[in-house]
């Protein structure tokens, strides 16, 4: 512990020194990228810049757990400056050992877990090769060294660079061969194999991005994803007959060989990532999305034969995501999809490739609760946000977690119902579902969440650097809270506008935060500088309340009402108060919100009877909403009384339980 | 004697005796009270006088009980979904059997309800033993008289309860079950498992459980001061007669899952204020006394077959009773108790 608080206070120092946000002032508008600039010598019909393109040829050892791979990788630097290296993700070196920077931000999150001894993974290259100016393959394997640009950890084995011994000019392609070795592990962040399931993420070497400042190829981190830029990718993998294979893609070919092992082809385009699985045990199950406005996707579910039973609430999600973020946003443009129903401790569930996804499923699921559907419709959610509108998950996780965490709880919010609360008894493996206790779009905003870490991390910090414990809290809680809030503000109209003008603009792109504010301008006509302020440059927090509500009689006609106001947190929104009288009155206030409290005082025929900052629920981030109400008349002693009856039985039975033992 | 006759037998003596039934109910009651007593003081606090209080009252307010549930710490730490009508049984069947530890004042609360039982146990038993009213002098005497004793048994019981979750309960489901599922990828499997370990956990604790039982009657029918002797004693019956000690165990044990089982169905919901608060709660009351009359028909039954089944209970020639003689002395003698009954 004490060895790792220098490392925590570096990230930190690092962050503040690297990222310090200029406060109150428009964000600083991106540096030239020709990323962003349509495709110039793109295949006819491509969609992305498609300059990281993979040919990718794999063999599954079962037996070793071993993957042996070649890739031919045919790069294009799409930016404006040369580069004389490449540099790449060896991501599955993060659990080499303990000493690799995710599994020491693991520790500081307080998520570590001694791995078992056959639980570790690793990834070698063995050969690297590129192809020079006269059209000879030149090894470059003794050229290469791990780099840690983010912490400086020497004992990080997940960036590997490569001199090149030349520069590659803007515009220059480059093909580079690679060979390695991959040793697979038990699951690791979503990836690995348990019995004869595997899922195989982020597996290959895999390219950083080429950014007009340089690469930008991130350690793996405990709390953070992938950045990765789009291609073709044309893989062929070979695995044992036996086992059902799905992977990003779709399957143009299968062959058998005579060695009893079958060859898989998949072949994906304007896609940046490729993932896969297998297990003997899949359903292959397919059906098609119809739309009338919108392309038609023939989904694909390989479903775990304990799930038959679930078989329809996968596609019915599915579907239902399918229809509304393509409404909403834009359509989706691949006419394939690929659903994988996760095996039981494999880790891999709820997690998003492109053209390929994990839901999470139970054994024991009662239909009136969200499991499978939240999980899937949040992954498929994200083929939008991340799949096609590809940010830099390393350094702005929120763009892609936050948005779809909010759109995601719209569509749980229109499609489920019943929904309701769900809680599991021993060992988990039994569930309960609350008939009183509906689940609403505010908790799958995951407020519960975000008030216990509001002040965690600002936003505006690369999450790499979060305290890896509540990273997640402020990229998906926090920024599907504002978000709401900002349709609560502007309304949902003017929110799915700002949205679908973002999609289209930054499909088969990179964004940065500022190109989601800019659009936010563009479609508003206003920047929401203060907002945004508060939201994503500050980790203040949102708590607003009633210090002082009363109501004194003046004489036999009058009451003065005297309401106090106060601010309680640091964060600064305009928020309506409104005060009702006995008599039916209602006076409805807006206050900036700026000052520390405001002082409202009628004189009035009537007594006061209740007062309300908020009454509608614009401030979704308000941590303590309890405050923001009083009534001279409270149902306090009634409320308190018939909880703490029932919490008495429940004590009783407790008690009951335990007399067993006596 | 039978297992039925014993079931009959130990209805009949718990009904014989309500006063032993209201008495463990208000220990239940008043033991619980304070504490929810103090829980109602703390959601007070925190609804205040607003508007939310409302919502709290006429149904449910979740997103005020999340953020409660963010700032409570010992007592309100522990006001859950749980606690809401059958969810309670689960969570704390489920929470002995996972191992999860209860809370400061929780525990406090589980040791002084334990401690309470302890004491009441020798009256409860030697009025169930003598089958007739001893009156509050003549219980709580026989309570003064077995508490020592049955303290010493409380202690080796609670080192063999102790050993079971601190040693074999990890073992089992921290290192066994680990290894054994790790691999699975599976969930029904993996839960045939888990089942499987909860059946040998729980068949665990039932034996003992049953062990311990009879050894209390033994010291409390036989006047036995030895706790060892009295556990060794009981170990002995039940070897002799393990027929009727696990078909009795099991078929009070059905009983139990009938009245749970009643529960599921019954147990009512969140519910609003007033008249239908109130009737929630009789309702509740009224199960927590159907779980206390099965608590004290265990023992009764377990009396009934012990009594019925120990040798010397039926024929052997009385000496004079004189209180506090044993229950067993007492049913030897002419025309009286037991003896006379089967005669």
């Amino acid at each position: 512990m004490m060895k790792l608080r220098p490392f925590a206070a570096a990230c930190c120092l690092c962050g503040a020194i690297a990222a310090a946000p200029s406060a109150r002032q428009e964000s600083p508008a991106p540096p030239a990228d020709r990323s962003a600039a349509p495709p110039e010598d793109a295949a006819p019909g491509a969609l992305s810049p498609r300059n990281a393109n993979y040919e990718i040829d794999a063999r599954l050892d079962e037996n070793a757990k071993v993957i042996n791979g070649r890739e031919t990788i045919r790069w294009r630097n799409i930016t404006d400056q040369p580069t004389s290296e490449l540099q790449f993700h060896l991501y599955w070196n993060a659990w080499r050992d303990a000493d690799s920077t995710w599994l020491r931000e693991r520790r500081m999150a307080g998520l570590y877990r001694q791995p078992l001894p056959d639980a570790w993974s690793s990834m070698d290259v063995t050969a690297l090769r590129v192809r020079d100016h006269s059209g000879e393959m030149r090894d470059l394997t003794g050229h290469s060294r791990f780099i840690a640009p983010d912490d400086g950890n020497t004992r990080d084995r997940t960036v590997l660079s490569v001199q090149l011994g030349r520069t590659v000019g803007p515009g220059e392609s480059l093909e580079i061969e690679v060979e390695w070795t991959s040793k697979i592990p038990r699951p690791f962040a979503r990836t690995g194999w348990i019995g004869d399931y595997y899922f195989i993420a982020q597996w290959f070497p895999k390219l950083g991005v080429l950014e007009p400042q340089g690469w930008n190829t991130h350690q793996f981190h405990a709390a953070t994803e992938f950045y990765s830029d789009f291609g073709v990718y044309d893989v062929r993998l070979t695995l044992p007959r036996r086992f059902v294979v799905g992977a990003s893609g779709r399957q143009s070919a299968r062959t058998d060989n005579a060695d009893g092992t079958t060859t898989h082809r998949y072949q994906g385009e304007d896609i940046h990532d490729f993932a896969w699985t297998a297990s003997p045990s899949f359903i292959d199950l397919s059906e098609r999305f119809e739309h009338p406005a919108l392309p038609a996707v023939d989904v694909r579910l390989l479903l775990l034969p304990e799930h038959r039973g679930q078989t329809e609430r996968y596609f019915a999600i599915v579907k239902a995501t399918l229809q509304r973020y393509g409404e909403w946003f834009g359509a989706y443009p691949y006419g394939y999809l690929t659903v994988v129903d996760p095996a039981f401790q494999s880790d891999s569930d709820g997690m998003e490739y492109p053209t390929l996804l994990t839901g999470r499923a139970r054994w024991l699921a009662p239909r009136s609760t969200q499991t499978p559907e939240s999980t899937t419709a949040h992954e498929v959610g994200h083929q939008w946000w991340y799949g096609i509108v590809a940010t830099n998950e390393f350094e702005h996780a929120w763009m892609d977690e936050g948005i779809n965490t909010y759109a995601t709880a719209r569509v749980i919010a229109e499609t489920m119902n019943p929904n309701r609360v769900e809680m599991r008894y021993f060992g988990t493996f039994i569930p309960w579902s609350f008939r009183d206790i509906p689940v609403t779009r505010i908790d799958n905003d995951r407020l519960a969440g975000y008030r216990l870490n509001s002040e965690a991390d600002a936003p505006w910090t690369p999450t790499y650097r979060y305290w890896p414990a509540t990273a997640s809290i402020i990229s998906y809680n926090k920024t599907a809270l504002w978000l709401h809030t900002l349709e609560q503000r502007l309304g949902w109209p003017t929110v799915q506008r700002i949205l679908s003008t973002y999609f289209d603009r930054w499909k088969f792109r990179h964004p940065k935060p500022s190109d989601f504010f800019d659009v936010v301008r563009e479609v508003t006509g206003q920047g929401h500088v203060w907002f945004f302020d508060e939201v994503y440059r500050s980790s203040n927090t949102f708590d607003y309340g009633v210090q002082e509500f009363r109501s004194d009689r003046l004489d036999d006609k009058t009451f003065r009402t005297t309401v106090v106001i106060r601010r309680y947190g640091e964060a600064v929104f305009p928020v309506d108060v409104v005060t009702t009288f006995e008599n039916g009155e209602r006076v409805n206030e807006t206050w900036t919100g700026q000052d520390r409290r405001i002082v409202y005082e009628y004189e009035r025929p009537s007594r006061g009877a209740t007062v309300h900052v908020d009454p509608d629920r614009v401030l979704l981030l308000d941590v303590a909403y309890t405050n923001n109400s009083r009534t001279l008349r409270p149902q306090t002693d009634e409320a308190s009384l018939k909880w703490s009856l029932k919490w008495m039985a429940w004590l009783q039975e407790l008690l009951l339980t335990y007399g067993f033992f006596v | 004697m039978t297992v039925v006759q014993s079931w009959h037998e130990g209805w009949k003596r718990v009904l014989a005796a309500p006063a032993i039934a209201a008495g463990v109910f208000v220990m239940t009651f008043v033991l619980a009270l304070p504490l929810a007593l103090t829980l109602r003081g703390q959601l007070a606090s925190h609804l205040g006088p607003s508007v939310a209080a409302e919502t709290v009252a006429s149904g449910i307010n979740y997103d005020w009980w999340q953020e409660f549930a963010a700032q409570a710490t010992g007592l309100g730490a522990t006001f859950s979904p749980s606690i809401i009508g059958f969810a309670a049984v689960l969570d704390n069947i489920s929470g002995v059997l996972d191992g999860r530890g209860r809370s400061g004042p929780v525990a406090a609360a589980i040791a002084l309800y334990v401690a309470g039982w302890a004491f009441l146990t020798g009256g409860i038993l030697d009025r169930y033993a003598r089958q007739r009213a001893i009156g509050a002098y003549g219980f709580f005497g026989a309570s003064g008289v077995y508490l020592l004793r049955l303290a010493r048994l409380a202690v080796i019981a609670g080192l063999v309860y102790w050993w079971l979750f601190a040693y074999v309960h990890p073992w089992l489901f921290e290192e066994q079950f680990v290894n054994l599922t790790r691999g699975m990828n599976v969930e029904r499997t993996a839960f045939a498992v888990r089942l499987l370990f909860y059946l040998l956990f729980g068949g665990l604790l039932v034996a003992i459980n049953i062990v311990i039982d009879y050894a209390k009657v033994r010291m409390v029918v036989e006047d036995r001061r030895s706790a060892v002797g009295a556990c060794a004693a009981a170990l002995r019956f039940v070897r002799r007669h393990p027929r009727q000690a696990i078909g009795l165990y099991a078929m009070n044990a059905l009983t139990l899952l009938v009245v749970l089982a009643a529960w599921s169905f019954a147990a009512p919901g969140v519910g609003g204020t007033g008249l239908a608060m109130w009737a929630a709660f009789v309702v509740s009351q009224l199960y927590i006394a159907a779980r206390l009359l099965m608590k004290l028909q265990f023992m009764a039954s377990q009396t009934a077959l012990f009594q019925g089944t120990l040798a010397h209970a039926s024929y052997a020639s009385a000496p004079v009773p004189a209180w506090p003689d044993s229950p067993a002395a007492e049913a030897i003698r002419p025309g009286a108790g037991l003896a006379a009954s089967q005669q």
